[in-house]
């Protein structure tokens, strides 16, 4: 009897080996992306029971074209949606699990993410980036930066709008040091604001919402500073996914340039403004956020890699090392893979549509 | 014999007292090793032992465990005797305690965390906010345990002192003290620790320094290492507090009955 069971035990594993040779056969002889999903994580906001996504995911879930395609390859497509609360940590975390394999999101964390050994890669640019704003309460005498010195900020530490506010500073001749930084996410951060338990708060677009029901008071955001300034977010792949599934890549990273390039016509802002700003903030905050812009409206939406998107990593990945949230020195230029962007304008015939921008200073 | 039977069975004991921590090592080695989580998630035992020497020499670490058991020490110091000081009053007087014990009840099962969003509106990110939410922690467990202690002296004890005519420094020092204290110390114990987790979690959410805040700012720059060096310390103080106050508890118990 034990002979027969062990007979059959080695009787069973001739034949699995079997099986999975011949399978290994075939999956060598398609040499196709072996991905049966692909999983993108977006910023999403749960609005009267509804989950609405953030930009430009809303905008490729709203065309749909990359749903069809990638049905066409075999695979479906899986929305991750993210908190805004803790958007950059989240991801990260997925990235590093690999439970996600794509992500649009920010510089900051994807510099730390990458130093610490887990590897990603931006496969479309984000645009000219979103504008950061420097809030205080609405009494306050505060008028510039120096003013605030000794007084506490609120500042969510290793979120993209970190770099910026870190130039900021450095280009007053001040130091992190010379405040009293909370590290509070961006909920907390505005309820310590209202409640005057921080001096200023330093936040994206909702900085309008907490002037409208006055308990801020803008003092400075990059629409007035150099376009290099604004804190950026772009799609982002997992380096061995990219690396194994090339063709789902391709049709991901073509729907995110069809979606940009509909998004950058002025026809379409409106529409825009209704489908990709489903945060539960009113309409009205977006537009004051897009208005008087120093990169046009076209120009914000350029996925290519310029000197803009090269010079921002440098001195994000200079910065992070400097103020020690990295340990070691990063290679910026490993993060960048343009390839399927340049595919994706030549079929899309956006060749030239945008105009790369020129080292810092120079407005496009 | 008997000598090495009784070293062999206090071995035992503390061969059984290590398994645990030493089999919980062990399994972590071995899910770093076998790969089943990315290494940058799960640091591996080693990996966290060089990050706390790190942070230990750069002194980052002991400041942090300065400023948080600083906050610890005033907080616990302000509940504990509140506490201790409700406590005999609702124990010793009955209008006392009719008068508070529904509110006292109803607060009691509210979990402290769920007091930080308002404490913070009320006092602040600074450190007001964690000494109170402390206080609050510690205020609790010891106000019931001292009010238990008070209503558990029995009755026959003062019968006794008021037939033997004892004076009232007496009474206090020589009964109700001993047979309070006890009881009392358990309650000290217990709201420690509260106070301890309490104390991480709310560093968690809202401080400049200590460890939870260590822990929080390692999570957001992704070092897994420090997390898990600010949960290793996070247990190691709440063991140490612990068994500090079972010392002195098993002390004052031999105290009770010279």
């Amino acid at each position: 009897m034990i002979f027969s069971i062990k007979k059959y035990i080695s009787l069973t594993g001739l034949f699995l080996g079997a099986i999975s040779f011949v399978f290994g056969l075939l999956s060598d002889a398609q040499a196709a992306d072996s991905a049966k999903e692909v999983r993108i994580a977006t910023v999403a906001y749960n609005v009267n029971g509804k989950i609405g996504f953030n930009g430009s995911a809303a905008i490729v879930e709203k065309q749909g074209w990359l749903k069809d395609e990638l049905a066409k390859l075999g695979v479906k497509l899986t929305w991750v949606p993210v908190t805004a609360q803790s958007v950059g940590v989240t991801i990260n975390e997925a990235f590093a699990n690999k439970s996600i394999d794509f992500a649009g999101y920010g510089d900051l964390p994807s510099v730390i993410l990458n130093s610490g050994g887990v590897e990603t890669r931006i496969v479309v640019p984000g645009g000219r980036g979103n504008n950061v704003y420097l809030v205080v309460s609405p009494n306050s005498s505060a008028k510039t930066l120096a003013d605030l010195k000794g007084k506490r900020i609120a500042l969510h530490r290793g979120r993209p709008w970190e770099i910026t506010f870190a130039r900021y500073v450095e280009s007053n001749g001040l130091k992190f040091s010379d405040f009293k930084i909370s590290n509070l996410n961006p909920g907390a951060g505005a309820a310590a604001l209202a409640a005057g338990n921080v001096d200023a708060f330093v936040t994206l677009s909702d900085a309008y919402q907490l002037e409208d029901k006055k308990v801020g008071k803008i003092i400075w955001s990059t629409k007035s500073s150099a376009q290099d300034w604004k804190m950026r977010a772009e799609l982002w792949g997992g380096k061995d996914f990219i690396v194994q599934n090339p063709a789902i890549t391709q049709a991901v990273v073509t729907a995110y340039v069809k979606a940009a390039h509909w998004t950058s016509q002025q026809v379409n802002f409106d529409e825009y403004l209704k489908i990709a700003n489903q945060n539960g903030q009113p309409e009205d905050v977006f537009r004051r956020e897009y208005a008087n812009d120093s990169a046009t409206w076209q120009s914000r939406w350029s996925p290519l890699f310029d000197d803009l998107v090269s010079d921002h990593y440098a001195n994000a990945a200079q910065y992070s090392r400097k103020a020690n949230l990295i340990r070691k020195d990063l290679n910026v230029n490993q993060l960048f893979e343009p390839r399927f962007l340049n595919t994706a304008l030549k079929t899309l015939k956006l060749e030239g549509y945008w105009q790369p921008r020129k080292s810092a200073g120079k407005v496009s | 014999m008997t000598n090495l039977r009784v070293f062999s069975d206090s071995f035992r004991a503390y061969a059984l007292y290590f398994l645990s921590p030493v089999a919980l090592l062990i399994i972590w080695t071995w899910v770093c090793s076998a790969g089943i989580f990315p290494e940058q998630i799960l640091v591996s035992p080693a990996g966290v032992f060089e990050t706390s020497r790190e942070l230990w020499a750069s002194g980052e670490l002991p400041a942090h465990l300065q400023d948080s058991l600083l906050r610890l020490v005033w907080g616990f110091a302000i509940g504990a005797l509140f506490g201790l000081l409700f406590g005999v009053l609702m124990g010793l007087f009955k209008s006392v305690d009719n008068f508070f014990a529904p509110s006292f009840n109803a607060i009691r099962q509210i979990p402290t965390i769920a007091f930080i969003p308002m404490l913070i509106m009320i006092f602040g990110v600074e450190e007001t906010f964690k000494i109170v939410i402390v206080a609050k922690a510690a205020f609790f467990p010891v106000t019931l345990a001292t009010y238990d202690a008070v209503k558990g002296v029995p009755r026959t004890y003062f019968e006794v002192s008021r037939v033997y005519q004892l004076p009232t420094w007496y009474l206090v020092t020589r009964i109700v003290l001993p047979s309070t204290t006890p009881p009392i110390l358990t309650g000290f114990r217990l709201a420690l620790g509260r106070s301890w987790m309490v104390l991480v979690a709310a560093e968690l959410i809202a401080a400049d320094s200590g460890i939870g805040q260590m822990m929080e700012m390692g999570r957001q720059m992704f070092r897994i290492d420090i997390v898990l060096v600010g949960v290793l310390v996070t247990g190691l103080i709440g063991f140490l507090l612990d068994r500090g106050l079972r010392s002195v508890e098993a002390h004052l118990g031999k105290w009770k009955y010279r």
